[in-house]
């Protein structure tokens, strides 16, 4: 027993079992799970019953079975490789965007630390830098996928997807920049425990999005723009130029591409909770102060995911709801009103910063 | 200069480039593309996304209506007419049998044409709810595009309870209808027709008020009035560009010069003005329902010509000329007398004109369709040159063609 | 009636200049729409299909059948109205002379290849003894082989129900064969004759 401890107090080990629960038992399901949830959500707003045929003799679990079938058919389906394409590049591709979706969890804390154990697997003092230089590999699966796919179509996709993707990551950095001035760190742990404060009282949280409301929807747009999805997703553009940069992808790879889309939106999705609506902490729970610590860290949890949940479900919801842009229109709504208005939303927060804090 | 009068071919070649230049990329968009409805190929030349030149080919979907249907009776031919325009398949029937109706030059009783007038607004609907839907579909509100076709869904049912059928009706005979309708009809089209105006209420505001689908569709595929005119573009796509022709006016064919109905027109001829045309027009032909359900007159729904249809099951069981009339119908078919007439209705797409020609025997010696989405393909090239590839979704998706229509 | 002409409204005002809020109205509305369907009344169109199935009209064209007197014998008098008037040209009649002689005709063979028909329903037009009808509201056929689609007479044939027909006087034991027993037979692919 003691062994175990002083095995599980070693860092090295504890960040081994924070990769494995945070990763594998949080972004990847969670990823998994969209994909069958964008379908099942959309059949709700569209009236429709969505995927209930898959099934293990009578029971089809509501359509969960859809699922393992979905895996089972990818693995199973074979991998094409089209003629005249760049066979390394081609078989490289889709893992960039899967790999940056995932490593976004890395610094994201899904509750309170105990002691010196931290439910984070890295808190690294750049932070949110961390998160920027991730998300622009992402654009490398886009590209390599396009220009190493020997179609005209794909080659399309991938030169949108790499404008878009690199345009947005500006806007996407100056509409944190307000965040960074009001809790004075990139750090995510000092961003997460400024928003644990209050106003006039314990009125109103901290939280981002209303000490940032502007810069909020900036960087929630951003972020869509960024993961292409709709109404940003011109670079796949299914209906002109058919899939875009993944046209040419068949079985697991072209699973990966779709994973890597909805590990993505998951990853949107913690990001939001965790820049703007107060991370792990539980709104005015420092007012019950004789709460037992497991119950708190629980409750944690339980908030995390719930607003993980909810801004999951509101990308999907917008999806469903909105048309798409075009593509130009696109990076003007970019470079015209993003640029100018996140410029703004900078200035405006320096000013008051320096004026009240 | 208007487009008219231009080299159209300056459009379809691009400009001249020599084997070393690569700045222009040909594309092949089609025959099976998803914003091909049905099957058509553009051979599209881009500068970048900008497209320069572009080559519509057709014919994937040719089955040869024409040339079957002169080895067809007249009757048998109604069947094909289904498959012309094959979302709104009534409009086809009642247009190929009124030409034929105008060959004997008879009419069909007024009941008849007042059911004829109900289903075939019924079927515009479904076609405009298809075009709308579909086109919006492309550009990304595929929650409308399910919307709308729910609402088609409740349409197709009425249809059905009348004809037998959701999309084959073969309805029209020359000289009235295949069958009235049913007991307690008017009670479900109110209800239905509500739900669709439900749905359309709905979907104007998830849409026409969108700041995004609005960028999409405005100022993109803009035709002028006089290109439209001299291209013979017809139905929506001629009033999007501002000119109020609608056959229904211009030439009252069947009881609709006793119906009151606006020609909805747009402005500018863009895509936004062809949704918005389609949208209105579908509320005027809710309007246009509603009254004829009104103004339904009670009577036979054939006409009591000899030669014309079978005769009832009395007469051919019980009286020698009833069974001689019913196997001579069918041995020897329709024969209209000699003579040729062209008859314009006005389809859900356009113009919708069938060119028949009898020389008084039982098969038809020339069939021939004007279907109208034949010259909205052909300005497809002069509507999208210098616009962005995505335009080509949103304006193929307001010229609403129908492979079965343009191909025969 | 006058020619009335409504110009069509193109909506360019203040709210239409800015994307947020028809984001927020289009939301509004299909959020009204996922949780009416997750919660309240499922108002949803599509039909579970093979295990629910949509009431068809009465008028729906199906399959055909071929219908009976009440002595339980086939209607048909194989006058080849049908086989004339289809525009698919899928029916195929041959007749036979029937042993009863106040019975003209009868077919020997009638079949009709469903793939090739249109289901225009000429056919229950064009027969003068309605013997041919298209009530039966079968709207799918679906068989793995192209051959279960010829359906021979027997196959079209009414379901026979003793009870209903009371005095039979010619099944169809007593009546000539065709020469081939294959030609004749059912399809081997075991579609049930009802």
């Amino acid at each position: 027993m003691d062994l175990i401890l002083e095995i599980l107090s070693i860092p090295l080990v504890q960040s081994i079992l924070k990769i494995a629960f945070i990763i594998l038992l949080f972004a990847m399901p969670l990823g998994t799970v969209l994909t069958l949830m964008e379908r099942k959500w959309s059949a709700m707003i569209q009236d429709r019953v969505g995927p209930n045929r898959a099934n293990v003799g009578n029971y089809t679990g509501n359509g969960l079975l859809h699922l393992a079938a979905d895996g089972l058919k990818s693995i199973f389906k074979e991998d094409t490789i089209p003629q005249g394409a760049n066979g390394f590049l081609y078989l490289i591709a889709p893992f960039f965007g899967l790999i940056a979706g995932v490593a976004t969890f890395a610094i994201i804390p899904i509750a309170g630390p105990i002691g010196d154990f931290t439910f984070q697997v890295t808190d690294i003092e750049p932070g949110l830098l961390f998160i920027f230089a991730i998300t622009s590999l992402s654009v490398y699966g886009a590209v390599l996928a396009g220009t190493s796919s020997n179609s005209k179509f794909a080659l399309l996709g991938g030169t949108r997807a790499s404008a878009q993707m690199i345009s947005y990551e500006v806007f996407m950095g100056l509409a944190l920049m307000g965040i960074f001035m009001v809790y004075g760190s990139t750090r995510v742990s000092d961003i997460v425990n400024g928003q644990n404060e209050y106003w006039f009282g314990n009125l109103i949280p901290m939280w981002g999005v209303f000490t940032q409301p502007l810069g909020f929807f900036l960087f929630f747009t951003a972020l869509i723009a960024e993961t292409k999805r709709a109404p940003f997703d011109a670079p796949e553009g299914e209906s002109e130029i058919v899939a875009g940069y993944f046209l040419e992808y068949s079985g697991m790879r072209w699973s990966a591409f779709m994973l890597a889309e909805y590990v993505a939106v998951a990853g949107v999705a913690v990001l939001m909770t965790t820049l703007f609506f107060g991370g792990y902490h539980v709104p005015w729970l420092h007012l019950w102060e004789s709460a037992p610590q497991w119950l708190v860290t629980l409750l944690q949890i339980g908030k995390f995911s719930i607003v993980t949940i909810f801004f999951c479900w509101l990308q999907i919801q917008l999806r469903w709801t909105l048309p798409k842009f075009r593509f130009d229109q696109t990076m003007s709504l970019g470079w015209k009103k993003l640029l100018p208005l996140s410029l703004a939303n900078t200035a405006l927060t320096a000013v008051v910063v320096l004026a009240f804090m | 200069m208007s487009l008219a009068t231009q080299q159209l071919s300056s459009l379809v070649t691009p400009p001249p480039q020599g084997d070393s230049d690569t700045s222009i990329m040909k594309i092949e968009i089609g025959p099976s593309h998803p914003a091909m409805h049905g099957i058509v190929r553009f051979t599209t030349y881009l500068d970048g996304e900008l497209i320069v030149g572009m080559e519509p080919e057709i014919g994937y979907l040719h089955r040869g209506f024409e040339k079957e249907s002169e080895n067809s009776k007249w009757i048998q031919v109604v069947p094909y007419t289904d498959r012309l325009n094959y979302v709104s398949p009534l409009l086809n029937n009642i247009g190929y049998s009124m030409a034929v109706e105008k060959l004997y030059g008879i009419e069909a009783p007024r009941r008849a044409e007042f059911t004829r007038v109900i289903m075939g607004e019924i079927s515009r609907i479904t076609d405009h709810l298809t075009c709308v839907g579909a086109a919006s579909m492309e550009v990304g509100a595929f929650t409308f595009f399910l919307w709308f076709i729910k609402a088609r869904e409740y349409l197709w049912e009425l249809v059905e309870e009348v004809t037998g059928a959701r999309l084959t009706t073969n309805w029209t005979r020359f000289g009235g209808n295949a069958t009235d309708i049913p007991d307690g009809f008017f009670d479900a089209l109110q209800e239905r027709l509500d739900k669709v105006k439900d749905i359309m209420d709905e979907c104007d505001k998830l849409l026409t008020r969108n700041k995004i689908f609005i960028d999409r569709v405005k100022d993109v595929g803009t035709f002028s009035k006089e290109d439209a005119i001299s291209f013979g573009f017809t139905g929506p796509m001629l009033r999007a560009c501002g000119v109020p022709y609608d056959v229904r006016r211009a030439d009252p064919y069947s009881v609709y010069d006793e119906i009151d109905f606006e020609i909805p027109i747009g402005s500018t001829g863009d895509c936004f003005d062809r949704y918005l045309v389609r949208m209105e027009e579908i509320r005027q032909s809710i309007s246009i329902i509603e009254q004829a359900a009104d103004m339904m007159p009670a009577g036979p729904i054939m006409t009591d010509e000899r030669l014309m249809h079978y005769p009832d099951k009395k007469e051919v069981y019980g009286n020698i000329e009833g069974l001689i009339d019913h196997f001579k119908l069918v041995m020897e078919g329709h024969q209209p007398p000699e003579g040729e007439v062209y008859l314009p209705t006005e389809g859900g797409n356009g113009e919708i004109g069938f060119y028949l020609v009898s020389d008084g025997s039982g098969d038809p010696v020339r069939v021939r369709m004007r279907p109208a989405c034949f010259n909205y393909v052909e300005a497809m090239p002069a509507m999208t040159v210098g616009h962005y590839v995505a335009d080509i979704v949103p304006i193929f998706g307001s010229v609403n063609m129908i492979g079965g229509e343009l191909d025969r | 009636m006058e020619l009335k002409v409504k110009q069509v409204k193109r909506v360019d005002g203040v709210k239409e200049a800015f994307y947020i809020p028809a984001a927020f109205g289009g939301l509004r509305l299909t959020v009204k729409h996922f949780f009416r369907n997750l919660f309240g009344s499922r108002d949803v169109v599509t039909i579970n299909y093979p295990e629910e199935k949509r009431p068809v009209s009465m008028r729906w064209r199906g399959r055909h059948r071929l219908t009976r007197k009440d002595d339980g014998f086939l209607k048909c008098v194989a006058c080849y109205m049908c086989e004339t008037v289809c525009p698919a040209k899928c029916i195929h009649i041959e007749a036979g002379e029937h042993p009863d002689l106040s019975i003209e005709k009868y077919p020997v063979r009638f079949d009709i290849d469903e793939l090739r028909c249109v289901f225009c329903g000429l056919c229950v037009e064009a027969c003068p003894k309605e013997a041919i009808r298209m009530d039966t509201g079968v709207v799918a056929m679906a068989y793995s082989s192209r051959k279960t689609f010829d359906f021979t007479r027997d196959l079209l044939r009414d379901n026979y129900d003793p009870n209903q027909h009371e005095s039979p006087k010619y099944g169809d034991e007593d009546l000539p064969r065709p020469e081939s027993q294959e030609s004749a037979l059912p399809n081997s692919q075991g579609i049930p004759a009802s």
